[in-house]
């Protein structure tokens, strides 16, 4: 990428110009003209009367929140999700710890222990949602894509702290079942035609 | 300095000395070769092939790793052929390797994954049929195959530093894997050095696996609480679970020059846990202030140790500590004959020694530091080492050249034997001649059982040997005639060229001795306990304590080693309630912190005045131990005079020998979650057969005025009437001689 256009800081050249601006008024009869000319400009009833007009006609345009909800994004940083294997309906995290370890505002906290079938299992999952600062950079940083950002920016509590566990943030089986486990498409999610970028082994034999 | 090889590694002029290899000389140089199989503590494995390099007028690669260098030699450790070569076999190491990084136990720490990244690896140019392999379960110890990449430091490790010798390659090109050697399962003694030289995941510790990651242990480097070899090593601590206390989570150590037993490293969960209470500690400060005696165990630090004298100053309370007045007494009595407080040698000269005698210990259950030093001795310098004991020891049958096998109690006319032989052409004063002139060598050698043909096999073995060392262990210690064997065993080293090693019984043996002025134990004193029994007891460990202290890996202070080193240790868990500091505190003898008295340590025993926060703790990259310091050689005057021998004990019947099972020592390891337990005695088919018992009988054993319980189990590794019985629970007192002859009682259940 070129940065060169941005570099260039001569305003002469590159078609900025000086906005005409009138000097402060100094004197108080300056000042005084200058109050009764806006006033009596007449701006304010062009206003008024908008509001007026939609209000007679019940042309009503704010989100009747919290009964009505905007849609958010798909890359919407909000409360945390865990997600499952589309395969197997299996828990994703492996529990490797990297949110843990990224997490710049030391909000997670994990314990793990081998289990019956000597595999590394996540016994203890918490996120501090009081400190939490949706960074992000859990998400980014899981190879599994097993915890990412969901929707859910609610998170109002009566103290400071307040902790999300593994079980709240793990997509329920029936939705699972259901097949709406929806992907998280921000930073670090799989990109479209990553199909295409995958380095194969070679395992033909 | 003869015998300097001068050379050039990439143009720049090095220089050998004897013995060392083209990789050991650039490392010292600071020129880098990458290795992936080299361990500096055995010989080279020669497996990986990564270290090759480029010699000038010589075809093809050359090992760096095992080949010396020859005078001028060019020698070139990078080049594009290198470069290529290297690589290609790091992308050998990289196939198939299962991509389970993320829950690796390694996780991050892992030889494979920085050279892979170093040689840029990013893609797998060769296929292989994965097999089906299984992961084995060890016990302690699980080692998963297909994690395993064949280079070989375990078996080299198990079979050249510690003679386990319990693994080895099942070769079978891509197939090859570790196997326990003869055994279906890992049969050995769980020192676990084989999980820390594993550059992979392969050879994990069963307890930690998937517990935790690497980064986010805290390391406290401390010396390990066990036995008197004072090995580093670092307690690696976090929070247990997401909301609980600091807990240590695994003991690691700096393998590539040091070893760690088994003890050192899974019997870490020692620690204790106290509130504060004004109306306990007061209560304590009493009972010391009204008591005639401290009776005190040697599992504390120099400080703690320094502060009982202290207290014994100032409210002239006696101290009893009998494991350390043995020792104290035995030195005390060599020093008279060498003129000097502190034997001569350590760990690292047995090592290098290549004629070793070994008396009077059972190395290795008492010292594995020991053991192992004898094992690289073996090994390494391929030294003939005389072991002298009651009883054979299958684990140091592969180690030792010789066993001299005496009768319990002679260990007085053994060292004498000993003495003669190797002093006979020694330059003697006319007292010591005639000491030896009276000897009667006829008696002696009936009764001990060590003949003429045992100790002229042994000369003959020693010729043309260079470095000496003579090990006198624990059991002498507490032998009635232990100043008469330490005499002789003090002319042995100032008329010989052996030096002197004495095995301390316990952590800190070695340095309570130095520091305080013990008496006599007079068991019917009222007594404050401190790690031992008591009126009243203030303990880290015993069940029951009036006021519990921090145990030894919660306290920051210092220990002497068996090298004469005085070695930091520091606090790896937090306390919360007293400290002996504390209780001195409310006596009147007041610091603030304990390590303040570090530097008030006797330089009349050899301590130096250097403050505990500028010791260091730590072993150089090129393996010079530089923790600590060690003591000072304080010099005292020499007026002992040898008495004559005049009658050996004799010990019939049916003996037992207190002495712990493999990775036992104490209070602390019977503490630990992960050490086995084995609390029986264990005798041969011949003990049983003499006691008239069998295999898995309540017996009543009485020897002194004591009687306890065990239950009986034949190990038909052990031989002769003698029979082991464990004194790591507590059953053991330091001031009786380690063999006891007992009576034997099948307990009959109604």
């Amino acid at each position: 990428m070129n940065n060169e256009q941005f570099n260039d800081r001569n305003v002469s050249e590159n078609g900025y110009y000086l906005v005409d601006i009138q000097d402060y008024p100094t004197t108080g009869w300056d000042k005084f003209t200058r109050v009764v000319r806006r006033t009596l400009r007449g701006e304010l009833f062009v206003g008024l009367w908008v509001v007026l007009r939609e209000m007679i006609r019940f042309d009503i345009h704010t989100v009747k929140y919290p009964e009505e909800k905007m849609p958010i994004g798909p890359r919407y940083r909000a409360v945390h999700e865990m997600k499952r294997l589309w395969e197997s309906d299996a828990e994703r995290c492996i529990g490797c710890g990297l949110c843990e370890k990224i997490c710049i505002s030391n909000c997670i906290r994990m314990d793990t222990k081998i289990d019956a079938n000597s595999r590394k299992e996540v016994t203890e999952y918490s996120i501090n949602l009081g400190r939490c600062i949706f960074c992000g950079y859990c998400a980014e940083v899981c190879p599994e894509l097993a915890i990412t950002h969901g929707g859910e920016y609610e998170n109002a509590s009566d103290q400071r702290e307040h902790f999300i566990l593994y079980e709240d943030m793990l997509t329920p089986l029936d939705k699972m079942k259901a097949g709406t486990q929806l992907e998280f498409e921000g930073f670090g999610a799989i990109t479209p035609h990553e199909d295409e970028r995958v380095k194969k082994t070679p395992l033909a034999y | 300095m003869e015998n300097k090889i001068s050379f050039t590694i990439d143009g720049t002029p090095v220089e050998a000395t004897h013995g060392e290899s083209i990789l050991q000389v650039a490392r010292k140089n600071g020129i880098y070769i990458p290795t992936m199989c080299y361990i500096s503590k055995t010989t080279p494995c020669a497996s990986c092939r990564m270290c090759v390099v480029e010699a000038e007028g010589v075809e093809g690669f050359v090992l760096s790793c095992n080949t010396p260098p020859t005078p001028g030699i060019e020698i070139r450790t990078n080049s594009q052929e290198l470069e290529l070569e290297r690589t290609n076999i790091m992308k050998l190491y990289d196939v198939n390797h299962p991509l389970e990084c993320g829950v690796c136990d390694k996780s991050g720490e892992c030889d494979l994954q920085n050279k892979t990244l170093e040689f840029n690896i990013a893609t797998q140019n060769f296929s292989a049929r994965e097999q089906a392999r299984k992961i084995e379960d060890w016990g302690l110890i699980n080692y998963d195959p297909s994690l395993c990449i064949m280079c070989e430091k375990c078996v080299h490790v198990c079979n050249e530093v510690i003679g386990d010798d319990a693994i080895e390659v099942k070769f079978g090109g891509y197939k090859s894997t570790i196997i326990p050697k003869d055994a279906d399962t890992l049969d050995c003694t769980f020192c676990g050095e084989c999980i820390a030289v594993c550059p992979v995941g392969a050879l994990v510790s069963s307890d930690f696996k998937y517990s935790a990651n690497a980064w986010e242990l805290s390391r406290v480097p401390a010396t390990c609480a066990h036995c008197s070899a004072g090995c580093p090593l670092e307690y690696e601590t976090r929070h247990t679970g997401i909301n609980g206390e600091e807990s240590i989570y695994r003991v690691k150590n700096d393998f590539e020059y040091t070893s760690l037993c088994g003890a050192g490293r899974f019997g870490f969960d020692f620690d204790v846990q106290a509130e504060k209470n004004e109306m306990t500690l007061q209560k304590a400060v009493n009972a010391i202030k009204h008591a005639e005696a401290i009776r005190f165990s040697s599992l504390i630090t120099n400080e703690e140790a320094h502060i009982l004298s202290l207290i014994k100053e100032k409210y002239g309370v006696k101290l009893f500590n009998e494991d350390a007045r043995k020792y104290q007494a035995f030195m005390k009595a060599y020093s008279s004959v060498s003129g000097k407080l502190h034997h001569s040698a350590t760990l690292d000269a047995v090592k290098q020694s290549d004629a070793l005698i070994v008396v009077g210990s059972r190395v290795s259950t008492d010292n594995p530091g020991l053991r192992y030093a004898l094992t690289s001795a073996a090994k390494h310098n391929g030294a003939k080492i005389v072991y002298a004991h009651p009883m054979e020891d299958a684990l140091m049958q592969n180690t030792i050249t010789q066993f001299m096998k005496y009768e319990v109690g002679t260990e007085e006319g053994v060292i004498a034997l000993l003495a003669a032989t190797l002093l006979k052409d020694a330059d003697l004063s006319d007292a010591e001649k005639a000491f030896f002139d009276d000897l009667d060598f006829g008696y002696l050698d009936a009764e001990t059982n060590i003949g003429e043909e045992e100790l002229s096999q042994m000369m003959r073995a020693f010729k043309r040997t260079q470095k000496h060392t003579f090990v006198v262990g624990a059991d002498i210690l507490s032998h009635p005639k232990a100043e008469n064997i330490a005499k002789l065993a003090a002319m042995i080293e100032k008329y010989s060229d052996f030096a002197l090693l004495v095995v301390p019984s316990e952590v800190n043996t070695l340095g309570v001795s130095l520091l305080c002025e013990l008496d006599e134990d007079k068991s019917d004193a009222k007594c404050v306990g401190y790690n031992a029994d008591g009126d009243f007891i203030i303990s880290s460990y015993i069940k029951g304590a009036d006021l519990i202290v921090p145990a030894l890996n919660q306290q920051e202070g210092t220990f002497v080693s068996i090298d004469n080193r005085v070695l930091p240790t520091n606090v790896a868990l937090g306390f919360n309630g007293y400290t002996l500091n504390d209780i001195a505190s409310s006596l009147g003898i007041t610091k603030e912190n304990t390590i303040e008295y570090t530097k008030e340590l006797s330089p009349q025993a050899g301590f130096r005045a250097i403050a505990f926060d500028d010791l260091e703790n730590f072993v150089s990259p090129m393996g010079e131990d530089v923790r600590g310091y060690l003591l000072d050689e304080v010099l005292c005057e020499a007026d002992g005079n040898l008495d004559t021998i005049s009658e050996l004990p004799e010990y019939n019947g049916v003996v037992i020998y207190h002495s712990n099972p493999v990775l036992q020592f104490n209070s602390y390891t019977n503490k630990a979650k992960q050490l086995e337990k084995d609390r029986s005695l264990r005798g041969s088919a011949q003990f049983a057969a003499a006691a008239r018992i069998t295999d898995g009988d309540l017996i009543e054993i009485s020897f002194g005025e004591r009687k306890i319980q065990r239950v009986f189990s034949l190990d038909n590794a052990l031989k002769g009437t003698v029979a082991l019985n464990p004194t790591f629970d507590d059953t053991f007192d330091a001031s009786r001689y380690r063999y006891e002859k007992s009576k034997i009682m099948r307990v009959v259940h109604e």
